[in-house]
């Protein structure tokens, strides 16, 4: 376990990424640097293809760097922590297709994610009760996927991401799949969350509002950097 | 209460998610643990029968040719073996595989009338025959069978015999037969002064003496009056004859094939559920878990495959003994009496052909990067 961080401290860092994929013929990453402080809302932004998500996703840890370091807390990804340990206990991943499981019900679905820690099952259950009816969703805790709505499958995605109550919240086009009341109910839930648990997010958007939203603003075009 | 999520009700709500796929392997893997506990089964048993067959009828040694198959001895050497110093008693014996009816076939014995072997079996009616006279008893087993009682005939290879007695024996290679005078079956078997073992009862052992070491100077003391003769104790007679090592081979090949069928039906089962579960196997590596804890998943549902197919097929292979120590055409070499370690085999077995055939699979599952298993459509 290591030690907190102070609000105002970089939490999380790329260094010189490059990512490119079919042996090196497509680029999506051309040399990122990027510096995140601990509890800040970051919002990611750039055209399709540009290379957002590949940042996100190096940055969370799902992917590895061509060339490059990302760094949690000053040590190297991949290195100094390791990867799976880091997705499951300091990152919280939300996708915009929500990727839940279809033959486990809401609450199993936000159980899954810590069924890799050693945690008793009566403690996982409630956990995961609890952070659903967080999210408002106390009467769908036994529903399967294909049973609740677009947003409300969003939101078990997002107990999901915060079961192990990690410290970086990631959410890649989190509002892609949903129409525009539950984007801004979603949005407005992650900056509950945030808020009260003084969490660092990064979203990765293609909606300029979310994007204006955010305190710091990254813009990716081509897999560089833009502002 | 909130709904608790395990590791293995994960496991099995993946297999159950693919009922008919979880249900036509189950299938498979049944049927060869199946054929394992049946074949293998009988095969074991029937050489415990010869062994207690052995053991309760006092035999020490058993004189043969070269093998029990083909074994054909003078019958006159019997002088020669009773001759020696720790043999107390000399059965001449004739053994044969014949058909009695024609769905019927049974084990027959050429006995002398005063042959000590009938001492382990016990009258339940009529008498003992007589050398000479065409006369037989027939085991409990196989005269309920054939619905013979004391006083009826039966034709044997064209002879007509009258059934003297009905005997009751311990196995049932003994409860399943028909013995009769040595000389008659020498006759219809065309085995004029041959016999196929001679059986041998020793005197007590010495006070000292094992019991073993007694058996096995005795053996050597008969091999060295008969040259070319095999003189093998009791009990490696029982374990080591041609009849039980064909059943072994029969059993245990027909159970191998039947074993990698079910094996293959397994992995491909596991192999096509991790390929269809590829972005899910993404997501739990996403969610943190490392490639370790799906091997253990894979493995989980391999294993519960191989677990429920084993029991159910233990139920079936043992059924399938107790049927066939039932019917008239099996039940003089088939014993229903299955060991408790034959069964334990069977299911370690079967959860080590679950855990075969999910190792690829699982090994292929936990190597899947997060992100391409994500991008997966």
């Amino acid at each position: 376990m290591s030690n907190p961080i102070a609000a105002g401290s970089p939490i999380l860092e790329g260094r010189g990424l490059v990512k490119s994929y079919d042996e090196g013929r497509v680029e999506a990453l051309r040399g990122v640097d990027v510096k995140i402080d601990a509890g800040e809302y970051v919002a990611i932004s750039g055209p399709s293809g540009s290379g957002k998500s590949t940042l996100l996703h190096l940055l969370g840890g799902l992917d590895t760097a061509t060339q490059g370091q990302v760094l949690f807390k000053g040590s190297e990804l991949g290195e100094a922590v390791d990867l799976d340990s880091y997705r499951s206990r300091r990152v919280g991943f939300i996708f915009q297709a929500f990727y839940l499981l279809p033959t486990l019900r809401a609450i199993e679905n936000v159980q899954v994610a810590m069924l890799a820690l050693h945690e008793k099952a009566n403690h996982r259950a409630e956990r995961a009760a609890a952070l659903l009816r967080e999210m408002g969703l106390e009467a769908r805790m036994g529903h399967f996927p294909n049973q609740l709505s677009a947003g409300e499958r969003q939101r078990v995605a997002i107990a999901r991401a915060l079961a192990n109550d990690p410290t970086i919240l990631l959410a890649d086009e989190p509002t892609g799949n949903l129409d525009s009341v539950n984007s801004a109910r979603t949005m407005e839930i992650l900056s509950g969350i945030r808020e009260q648990r003084g969490m660092t997010m990064i979203v990765v958007t293609h909606e300029n509002d979310i994007a204006h939203a955010a305190p710091r603003h990254i813009r990716i075009r081509d897999g560089r950097i833009e502002s | 209460m909130a709904s608790q999520l395990s590791f293995t009700g994960f496991a099995w709500k993946n297999l159950w998610r693919r009922r008919l796929r979880t249900f036509l392997t189950l299938v498979g893997i049944t049927m060869g643990i199946g054929a394992f506990v049946a074949l293998v089964g009988f095969s074991r048993a029937f050489e415990h029968e010869w062994l207690r067959m052995y053991t309760s009828s006092g035999i020490d040694i058993a004189v043969v040719q070269s093998n029990l198959l083909s074994s054909s001895i003078d019958e006159s050497l019997a002088a020669k073996i009773s001759a020696l110093p720790d043999v107390a008693q000399v059965a001449p014996m004739i053994f044969n595989l014949m058909d009695l009816t024609p769905e019927v076939n049974a084990l027959v014995y050429g006995w002398r009338a005063n042959s000590f072997e009938f001492d382990s079996l016990t009258l339940l009616s009529g008498r003992r025959f007589h050398d000479g006279a065409p006369e037989i008893l027939m085991g409990d087993l196989l005269a309920s069978n054939l619905q013979k009682k004391s006083g009826d005939t039966i034709s044997i290879l064209g002879t007509n015999f009258t059934v003297v007695g009905i005997y009751h024996g311990g196995t049932a290679l003994e409860a399943g037969a028909v013995i009769m005078p040595l000389d008659q079956l020498q006759n219809i078997a065309g085995m004029e002064g041959k016999v196929t073992a001679f059986h041998v009862k020793l005197r007590p052992a010495p006070a000292g003496e094992a019991q073993d070491a007694y058996v096995k100077q005795a053996s050597a003391a008969i091999e060295a009056v008969l040259p070319d003769i095999k003189a093998v104790p009791a009990a490696e007679r029982a374990a080591n004859n041609q009849l039980v090592d064909l059943a072994h081979a029969v059993a245990w090949g027909t159970s191998a094939i039947a074993l990698l069928i079910g094996v293959l039906g397994i992995a491909n089962t596991m192999a096509m559920s991790v390929f269809e579960r590829t972005r899910e196997i993404g997501i739990l590596r996403a969610l943190g878990w490392k490639g370790r804890h799906v091997i253990l998943l894979i493995l989980a549902e391999a294993t519960a495959l191989g677990f429920v197919g084993g029991m159910l097929g233990i139920g079936v292979g043992w059924g399938a003994l107790r049927l066939l120590s039932t019917l008239p055409q099996t039940a003089s070499v088939v014993s229903a009496s299955v060991s408790p370690w034959h069964l334990l085999d069977a299911l370690v077995i079967a959860i080590a052909s679950g855990l075969l055939a999910g190792a690829y699979p699982a090994w292929r599952g936990a190597r899947l990067s997060p992100v391409e298993a994500l991008r997966y459509e």
